[in-house]
């Protein structure tokens, strides 16, 4: 079983892992502009989004903006 | 009315707005409006997978407002370290609004951590604004390690309760050789015009305006105190007195 640790929470990907994080983003209905991204505590860069693979049992962080003081 | 310096860049607003706790962000859009400033703080959260996410950046015109990042909710150092670094993938930018908060009840600063965070923040490139108790010596010791402002709370954040560490602020104020930001717990205008007329170099102001029945006018209205206490300031206001100090001349009476 392929699975990934998303934002705390173990995922499966029965049907396959996505290859990418613009892939999984894309999965997830995330649009990317909007994201910052931590694969196992490293932060990935935007623009390395495309070519950064992914691989079971890592854990990612998907962060963003919000309303705060 | 004079500019705000910080790390260099200029502003002419003295009013710097959080975008917490707005009903929309069309409301909150019209709020940074009205309010004049050129300094908006934003907080990171994860994304809700199962969820829409509002994208709060679309919102805010960077070309006007300078984005300064919290690390709200960090418990320690090196979750505010995490969250700045994130923060700084995410902007570009470097300037960050370093805030440690153990306690959830009063959200208070933790010292020791927020101290130790700033000082690698700082040797790492950021331009730290620190969420601090009203503690001068505190504050003495951040602008040592090279903090860019400090940032003392009047009171606990969001409680609108105005200026309770009055006295310690003065000492902060009389001491500091970074502006001071006074921020948290300014509820109403007058709260901010006070501050700005003991001399502090510039407010943050959230909750007061973002749960005003209408912000619009509520960030308009502390644009105007902020504004009114600076110039009263720098006016240079006299002191308090004992007894009475007649206005009108005490000679020329009519009687004998």
């Amino acid at each position: 079983m392929t699975m990934l640790k998303i934002n705390g929470t173990d995922r499966q990907f029965p049907a396959g892992m996505p290859q990418t994080l613009t892939e999984l983003l894309e999965q997830l209905g995330i649009n990317q502009a909007t994201v910052v991204a931590e694969i196992d505590g490293k932060i990935v860069e935007r623009q390395s989004f495309a070519q950064t693979r992914l691989s079971s049992g890592q854990a990612v962080e998907l962060v963003r903006f919000v309303g705060g003081g | 009315m004079d500019k705000l310096v910080i790390a260099g860049r200029e502003f002419d607003c003295r009013l710097l707005v959080g975008t917490g706790k707005f009903a929309s962000c069309e409301l909150m859009a019209e709020a940074i409006e009205f309010s004049g400033t050129e300094i908006v703080t934003v907080a990171l959260r994860r994304v809700d997978i199962e969820n829409e996410n509002d994208d709060i950046l679309s919102a805010i015109d960077r070309s006007r407002y300078l984005l300064l990042p919290n690390t709200s909710g960090a418990r320690d150092a090196d979750e505010a370290i995490r969250l700045a670094r994130l923060a700084r993938a995410a902007t570009g930018i470097e300037w960050l609004k370093l805030e440690v908060t153990p306690d959830p009840y009063y959200l208070l600063p933790d010292p020791v951590e927020t101290l130790r965070a700033a000082e690698i923040l700082v040797k790492d490139g950021f331009v730290v604004l620190p969420y601090i108790n009203a503690d001068p010596i505190l504050a003495k010791r951040l602008e040592d390690v090279g903090t860019a402002t400090v940032m003392p709370l009047a009171s606990p954040i969001g409680s609108n309760q105005g200026l309770q560490t009055r006295a310690a602020l003065e000492i902060i104020i009389e001491q500091a050789n970074v502006p001071v930001v006074v921020d948290a717990g300014l509820g109403l205008p007058s709260h901010a015009a006070d501050a700005m007329e003991m001399g502090a170099d510039a407010v943050l102001v959230n909750t007061a305006i973002a749960t005003a029945a209408d912000p619009a006018q509520m960030a308009k209205a502390f644009k105007l105190a902020v504004e009114a206490g600076r110039i009263a300031f720098k006016s240079g206001p006299r002191a308090v007195g004992k007894t009475a100090s007649a206005s009108s001349p005490l000679t020329g009476f009519l009687r004998d």
